[in-house]
């Protein structure tokens, strides 16, 4: 039988994809017949023919009710791949999501080694991608020191996803005693945490952005320190470009001291 | 010598990061420990790499010498006493705030500390141990540090070091003990060998006392258990290497009685004062002692050890000395010495690699020394790598298929590593897996279709069996498969690259 397929459009935010998981789940119109598609606020959206549109209406008790789902009758684990899933930027999210809901609601635990299946393997893949980049973050994100007494630390990043709250984890157990920013320049967000271990996300208007900006902008003695120290301990006879540049890809070194150009 | 009384701080950093250089250990691994409130830093077991130089190599630590200022005159070190180079020498103030001012801008992962020796081993040790103190218990620093034992200091020194650091280190320098007397003529086996089995066994009482306090068994460790056979300090015969360590066996033994001691009562252990931990009242016991274990390093080519040779001591010292990584570095030839051998342009860089390759074959992957090399044929294969140069001489075990061979099976096949075993091992409790499932777990396909089937098949139906097929199709490299129908390309041409003639190729 085939029937029309069915486009769950939903805002693109962690609440509206898991809504429409909720809703598509819902329906009982069959799995094979559902996608599902996040819209962000302002964008065209290419429209396809002969397939129905149903818009899913926002809620956050629909996400408690999926993720309580998951973490019952399937396992830990998955939540943590649908999580990551959530918060990365892969067009295809909703769809894999759902999928490996589904999947997962009739496999249970052992769903999440189950790579022979496709919906799996991908968001095994999107998971690999959100944790290597937060992985990266953790490594190559640099802070300056943009205040004294009390001192204030600012590191920018241009991440793909919205690795945020998975980096401020390993932050503000690292840095309990200090006050620091670390600012998302490709989503406008940022996370300031207090001394002594409260932190927040906020959303940035472009205006207070822009302020960030000018912060960052500052220069340091540890700066030069700090530039003495990488450039002295590479071994000349062992240069390696190459490897350095697979190692550290040029992307992450945009906002990395060491790399910056000195301001004359 | 030029002594730079008077240098900043900028300059001390200058000489002293460049005298540190070719130190290779640059881990930051082996320890996880949560951050502590009034405190700064955690530490994460996987370790971090912070940046990466222009050797490519990974900075993970703040990694300067205290002084490069020293007494000893190692043929191959930069900072022999007889070298004219600048000297410096920092304050254990100086340390402290570069380490705590990087740390906070998440340049570092920790302290890396090694020193030349001035004066005496044992005052290079106190200053050594007053740096670290600093660091600790004023600064509050709860970060990872990595210590470098100096060679001939004391041993509550060594062991007031441990307390502090998460991970010590003690470089073997050169392969044998041969080769240390002719270059490094002030150390011998016996003081680089004693501090490695202190820390060893104060590692061990540590955990019988206090638990792992977040640190790992060595992967070596793990392997052995995994594979079924005996573990480190369960084992004291050892044929091939022996001799390579030289007549000193009493310290051994006297300490493997008493890591046996420190398994079965640890109790008895504290009075004790003559083997064992013996601070544990006077120092901060909280982070255990040498939580991250220990590692060392040789120097590779500086003198003439074969492969082979190579290999069994780092062997040994895995099960012997219960060791977490043993690192090599391709001998550089700074100082022109004319006892040393001259190394025209690149060093030895495809050696040390097959080296590590094999290194990870022994922890990871439960081979054994003797298994990837003999007597008979000393030398790695430079044109292959170990794994698929034991499998092309073991093709009667070949090919493995997927679906049921077991795990440690499944780990010998080239292409397939530790990860892509264990998800193939998961992934088949919910159903066969096919190439394509393959190629999404993460398996080198360009190296493993000669040596795997799936449901009985391989991938494609003209891939043979055949050792000269299967060297001619790896060697061609990012192996199209389809070019491998060229018959008129014979194995008979590549002989000439089978040889072990290092120098040649790089």
């Amino acid at each position: 039988m085939d029937k029309p397929t069915r486009i769950y459009q939903c805002n693109n935010t962690v609440d509206g994809i898991f809504s429409a998981v909720y809703d598509a789940g819902l329906s009982g119109y069959g799995h094979r017949f559902i996608r599902i598609q996040p819209i962000q606020a302002g964008q065209n959206e290419n429209y396809e023919l002969f397939a129905e549109y149903v818009q899913v209406e926002t809620d956050s008790k629909k996400t408690k009710s999926v993720i309580d789902a998951v973490r019952q009758k399937i396992s830990e684990k998955a939540y943590l791949f649908i999580m990551s899933a959530v918060i990365s930027d892969f067009p295809d999210r909703g769809d894999v999501i759902y999928q490996f809901v589904t999947y997962g609601f009739t496999l249970g635990a052992k769903v999440c080694n189950a790579l022979q299946i496709p919906c799996v393997d991908r968001i095994f893949a999107m998971n690999r991608a959100v944790q290597n980049e937060t992985h990266f973050f953790r490594e190559f994100l640099r802070f300056q020191e943009v205040q004294k007494d009390p001192s204030l630390l600012l590191a920018v990043i241009e991440p793909r996803h919205h690795i945020i709250p998975l980096l401020m984890e390993h932050f503000a157990d690292r840095f309990i005693e200090e006050w620091f920013i670390i600012y998302d320049k490709t989503h406008l967000e940022a996370s300031f945490h207090q001394k002594g271990g409260n932190w927040e996300v906020y959303l940035l208007t472009p205006e207070k952005a822009k302020k960030l900006e000018e912060l960052s902008e500052q220069k340091e003695e540890y700066v030069d320190l700090w530039k003495t120290f990488f450039h002295q301990i590479a071994i000349k006879e062992r240069t390696n470009k190459k490897l350095q540049t697979s190692m550290l890809p040029l992307h992450y070194r945009k906002h990395m001291t060491e790399f910056l150009e000195d301001n004359p | 010598m030029i002594f730079q009384d008077h240098a900043t701080i900028k300059e001390k950093l200058e000489i002293l990061s460049d005298a540190a250089k070719y130190d290779v250990a640059c881990t930051s691994s082996g320890v996880s420990r949560k951050g502590n409130k009034g405190e700064i830093g955690n530490t994460a077991a996987s370790g971090i790499c912070h940046a990466f130089g222009a050797d490519g190599r990974c900075i993970s630590l703040l990694k300067v010498l205290f002084t490069n200022e020293c007494i000893y005159n190692c043929k191959y070190c930069i900072n022999r006493s007889t070298n004219d180079i600048p000297r410096a020498t920092f304050t254990p103030e100086e340390v402290c705030t570069l380490t705590i001012e990087f740390y906070r801008r998440n340049y570092i992962e920790g302290l890396f500390l090694s020193s030349g020796i001035v004066e005496s081993p044992d005052y290079t040790m106190e200053l050594v141990c007053r740096t670290l103190h600093d660091l600790r218990t004023l600064h509050r620093f709860n970060g990872y540090i990595h210590c470098k034992a100096i060679p001939g200091a004391s041993r509550e020194l060594i062991e007031e070091a441990g307390w502090y650091a998460d991970r010590m280190s003690i470089n073997l320098e050169l392969p044998t003990a041969r080769g240390l007397q002719e270059l490094a003529p002030n150390k011998n086996r016996t003081t680089i060998l004693t501090p490695m089995r202190q820390i060893q066994n104060g590692m061990a009482e540590s955990r019988a006392m206090l638990g792992m306090k977040g640190g790992n068994q060595s992967a070596y460790w793990y392997t052995q258990k995994r594979t079924g056979r005996a573990l480190p300090g369960e084992q004291a015969t050892l044929h091939t290497t022996q001799n390579l360590f030289g007549q000193k066996k009493a310290p051994e033994k006297l300490a493997d009685n008493s890591l046996k001691e420190a398994q079965t009562a640890p109790d008895n252990l504290i009075s004790s004062s003559n083997t064992g931990l013996t601070q544990w009242k006077h120092r901060d016991i909280s982070r255990g002692f040498v939580p991250a274990g220990q590692s060392t390093q040789m120097i590779i080519g500086a003198t003439g050890e074969s492969d082979y040779e190579i290999m069994a001591v780092t062997e040994a010292l895995y099960q012997r000395f219960d060791l977490k990584r043993v690192f090599f570095s391709a001998f550089i030839n700074i100082n022109q010495d004319s006892s040393l051998p001259a190394v025209n342009g690149q060093p030895l860089l495809r050696r040390e690699h097959r080296l590590y390759q094999a290194d990870f074959l022994l922890r990871y992957y439960g081979f054994r020394a003797d298994e990837l090399l003999t007597q008979q044929r000393p030398f790695f294969n430079t044109y292959l790598d170990p794994k698929c140069d034991w499998a092309l001489s073991h093709l009667e075990q070949f090919p493995v298929e997927i679906n049921t061979a077991d795990f440690n099976t499944l780990l010998r096949v080239p292409g397939i590593g530790t990860k892509s075993a264990q998800r193939i091992v998961a992934a088949r409790r919910t159903g066969k897996l096919d190439y394509h499932a393959l190629k999404a777990i993460g398996v080198v396909m360009k190296r493993a279709i000669y040596f795997i089937t799936c449901n009985g098949q391989m991938m494609y139906h003209f891939l043979k069996i055949d050792e000269d097929y299967i060297t001619r199709n790896l060697l061609e490299n990012d192996v199209d498969v389809m070019k491998g129908f060229d018959e008129k390309v014979t194995y008979k041409q590549l002989t000439l690259f089978d040889d072990s003639d290092y120098e040649d190729t790089n």
